[in-house]
């Protein structure tokens, strides 16, 4: 197969170069204790110098297979059952293990996702920098700081001498990143892989480090594979896009041609999960002239409060406010959604409600005025449900799931006790999950299933608040999608309110009929969804907007 | 329990612990000697048809003595266990769940107690209660508390955070429902293991206390006891020592293995990998 051809060769490129990473006829094989598993399939694959590979896919589609592939770094149950991996034209699985040493962090070198655990916390950031300068470019300590230095400017970080003396702990998530993009571009390396380098980043951090890539990319003309399960992020960055699928390349082409016009079903079928906030899911507005249902005023909580005796020790130590004064109204069978980036307090306010923290202020719910969270009752806790972010971790592992879907049922005695069996049944076909699924254990359903349980358990108990704390950010897209529309048709089929609190601003712009802004435990905006691109934004929320991609549709 | 007997490890440790609890259970019948009677002319001797496995240095038919052994020292080693394990669970889930001061207060008691070693603490507490089987399995349990507090603890800690807790704390669950239904089943399983493990450790202690006349007394056939005896002589003869050295060793194997697959079919979700 031919190389995909850029559709604007840089001015300075010969035109008939060997691409710098070339995948041919490439199969991966996992022997494991079930039986073989496909990891890949014919995969084929070119990356020109100075462009951009977009490789989506949901968890499991083989991406990052590949990646440590090329990298050659494979589990021992790995079998290569074919194919050849070619960089600048020389097949590295004909390599030995010698080379491929000064091939690593060299001529190919990785970004990963996470830069808290892909950096050694006991060591100086400007160590972990410089081991790669000496390693492979032989500097002395002394010039490698130098070089280190130069780097770290590169990547806009504002003080890189004090930077380079920091441990990993004393950097933000968006510096420690930058560390990893200079430590990989250290070597003038041919090809960076990077491995979904911005999920675990807020929003306007990771438009930062994308934006900083793309300028990298233009001045050194480095060839990238960019994996990543986000397809608004990939039209942003990549040339050309490969969609992955059960370890088969099902589309291949330049970007703008595969997400305007799909040719195959699973492109069209992910390109439309993805989040549209054009396309609202969401139910119709509720009646705002009725009193509130839940009434939040000045809720305020602290974090890391002292005791008395290590107040009087070690006096001026800061509190940490977890949210701030924070009043805002819900409105029965309304979708309020809550946006943020980590730390904004969002979750505070999910676990004050939930009742998992202490807060000070006031809750007005269903016209009883709680303070404290003492006084959240049961009655209280079986009108307002929760659920959280993991379903792995929402729903313990050692019970079946009729055990987990009876629970709410048996506490709030919401149906007689010869009810419960049918009512299980019925609760599951709600979530359209087969009726056999009852006898089961969670580690037996998907993620998707799994989250889909959490919402029968919530909704079982007949709630009129749900509170929904990021329950689509663990799933893939096409699920995702899936998840939200069906906790849209069942708030509106039960007229229960609900706090959707996410990070995905295009999400919550299609089910939300009205979004709350938090920043450092403030509430700096509340509008209505419909509002959102209004010119009299908070400033803050302008930004967020700004900083989500929004994917180019498919023009039909 | 089919499970448990599908993977290697959890075979061999059920086959080892089955051995051990024949010898328990029928040792006395199927002894081919008393295990007292001394046999003068055949004194330390090796392996002969007579006394398959050799004799001691009175002449006491080893076998013998090692069948009859297996009741009181496995019996030691798993009530000193037992004890210790119910002990530190009880203190540790405490611990765990109240948190603040009282887990501080209680958890630095324990580490005092952990800074002492096992053997010192046991003889402590055998000198003031007075020697005998019973008291040294109480030492031992009051030894092993510390550590399994813990473990149990540490167990708590980390499924208390879980969301699944959370959830259960959000839904208004009682103490009892959420301690028991939530956390205890979750938390069990490094608990277990390490109970297992300790199983062999109470018994080498057992013997050890023996052997320093405070634990199970001459002429108890108990196996710690036996190798304690038998040590001055294991120049002349190292079958004496080899024979209840090994059956210590395989019956702490077999109480390993088959706690690290008791583990694995506890938790639902490596049974079936």
């Amino acid at each position: 197969m031919s190389a995909v051809l850029p559709e604007r060769p840089p001015a300075e490129a010969p035109v008939a170069q060997t691409p710098v990473l070339e995948v041919r006829d490439y199969a991966l094989r996992y022997r494991t204790g079930a039986g073989p598993v496909d990891a890949l399939k014919a995969i084929d694959l070119a990356v020109p110098r100075g462009r951009t590979l977009g490789l989506v896919g949901e968890s499991g589609s083989g991406k990052t297979s590949l990646a440590w592939a090329i990298m050659r770094y494979l589990p021992a149950n790995a079998q290569e059952l074919s194919g050849r991996l070619l960089l600048g034209g020389e097949d590295l699985r004909a390599m030995p293990t010698r080379r491929i040493l000064e091939i690593r962090g060299a001529r190919i070198s990785m970004v990963f996702q996470d830069p808290s655990t892909s950096l050694n916390p006991t060591l100086r950031l400007g160590d972990q920098l410089g081991e790669v300068l000496i390693r492979h470019r032989k500097l002395t300590p002394a010039a490698a700081f130098e070089d280190g230095m130069a780097l770290l400017a590169r990547t806009g970080i504002r003080e890189p001498a004090a930077m380079m003396r920091r441990y990993p702990y004393q950097a933000s998530g968006g510096e420690k990143q930058r560390v990893v993009i200079a430590t990989a571009i250290a070597c003038n390396p041919d090809l960076i892989i990077f491995d979904e380098p911005t999920t675990a980043l807020d929003i306007v951090t990771a438009r930062q480090i994308l934006d900083l890539f793309g300028r990298l990319r233009d001045e050194t003309g480095v060839a990238a594979l960019y994996i990543s399960h986000d397809l608004g992020l990939v039209s942003r960055v990549a040339h050309e896009v490969a969609v992955i699928h059960q370890g088969e390349i099902v589309e291949r082409g330049p970007c703008r041609d595969v997400f305007r016009a799909p040719r195959r079903d699973y492109t069209r079928a992910l390109l439309a999960a993805v989040p549209d906030p054009a396309h609202r899911i969401g139910g119709p507005p509720p009646d705002r002239t009725a009193p509130p249902l839940l009434a939040l005023r000045q809720i305020t909580v602290r974090y890391g409060e002292q005791s008395w005796l290590a107040r009087l020790l070690q006096p001026g130590q800061k509190v940490v406010r977890g949210a701030k004064d924070v009043s805002f109204d819900v409105w029965p069978g309304e979708l309020v959604g809550v946006v943020g980036e980590s730390g904004s307090g969002k979750s505070t306010i999910a676990k004050v409600l939930a009742g998992l923290q202490d807060f000070s202020g006031v809750v007005t719910f269903a016209g009883r005025r709680l303070e404290g969270r003492r006084a959240f009752d049961r009655a209280y806790r079986r009108a307002v449900q929760i659920v959280f972010q993991h379903p792995d971790a929402s729903l313990n592992p050692r019970q079946t799931i009729a055990t987990i879907l009876s629970r709410p049922l048996r506490l709030y005695g919401t149906v007689p006790r010869h009810r419960i069996r049918p009512r299980i049944a019925e609760m599951l076909a709600r979530v359209r999950l087969p009726a056999e699924f009852a006898a089961r254990y969670p580690h037996q359903l998907s993620g998707g299933e799994k989250q889909r349980v959490a919402i029968a358990r919530a909704f079982a108990a007949e709630p009129r608040l749900v509170i929904c704390d990021e329950i689509t950010s663990s799933l893939d897209v096409s699920v995702q999608a899936s998840v939200a529309q069906l906790l849209v048709e069942l708030q509106h089929e039960t007229a229960t309110a609900c706090l959707f609190i996410t990070h995905d601003l295009n999400l919550v712009r299609q089910l939300a009929h009205r979004i709350a802004v938090m920043r450092h435990g403030v509430l700096v905006d509340l509008f209505d969804t419909e509002d959102a691109a209004a010119p009299d934004r908070h400033p803050y929320t302008r930004t967020l907007l700004d900083a989500v991609p929004v994917l180019a549709r498919p023009t039909h | 329990m089919r499970e448990l007997l599908r993977s290697p490890p959890g075979v061999v440790g059920a086959v080892l612990l089955l051995v051990v609890a024949t010898a328990m259970l029928l040792g006395p019948l199927l002894a081919p000697y008393d295990p007292q009677a001394f046999h003068p002319r055949a004194r330390l001797q090796g392996p002969s048809l007579a006394h398959l496995l050799g004799t001691d240095q009175f002449g006491r038919d080893l076998l013998s003595r090692l069948l009859h052994g297996a009741r009181a020292t496995v019996a030691f080693g798993l009530g000193a266990t037992l004890l210790g394990v119910l002990a530190g669970s009880i203190i540790g889930i405490t611990a765990g769940v109240i948190g603040g001061w009282i887990d501080s207060v209680i958890m630095r008691i324990l580490d005092g107690l952990l800074a002492v070693p096992d053997l010192l603490l046991t003889l402590l507490i055998v000198t003031v209660l007075g020697a005998g089987t019973g008291h040294a399995m109480l030492a031992v349990a009051v030894a092993f508390t510390p550590g399994m507090a813990r473990i149990a603890r540490s167990a708590v800690l980390s499924i208390r955070t879980q969301e699944y807790v959370l959830g259960a704390i959000a839904r208004g669950e009682s103490w009892a429902w959420i301690i028991g239904r939530e956390v205890i089943p979750n938390a069990i399983g490094p608990v277990v293991v390490e109970a297992t493990i300790r199983v062999a450790f109470a018994i080498m202690i057992g013997a050890t206390l023996g052997f320093l006349g405070l634990g199970a007394q001459p002429p108890s056939t108990e196996w710690g006891l036996m190798v304690a005896e038998a040590r001055q002589f294991m120049f002349r003869n190292p079958w004496c020592v080899a024979v209840p050295g090994v059956a210590i060793a395989f019956a702490a194997l077999g109480f390993n293995l088959f706690g690290d697959a008791l583990r694995d079919s506890f938790d639902p979700r490596r049974r079936h990998r």
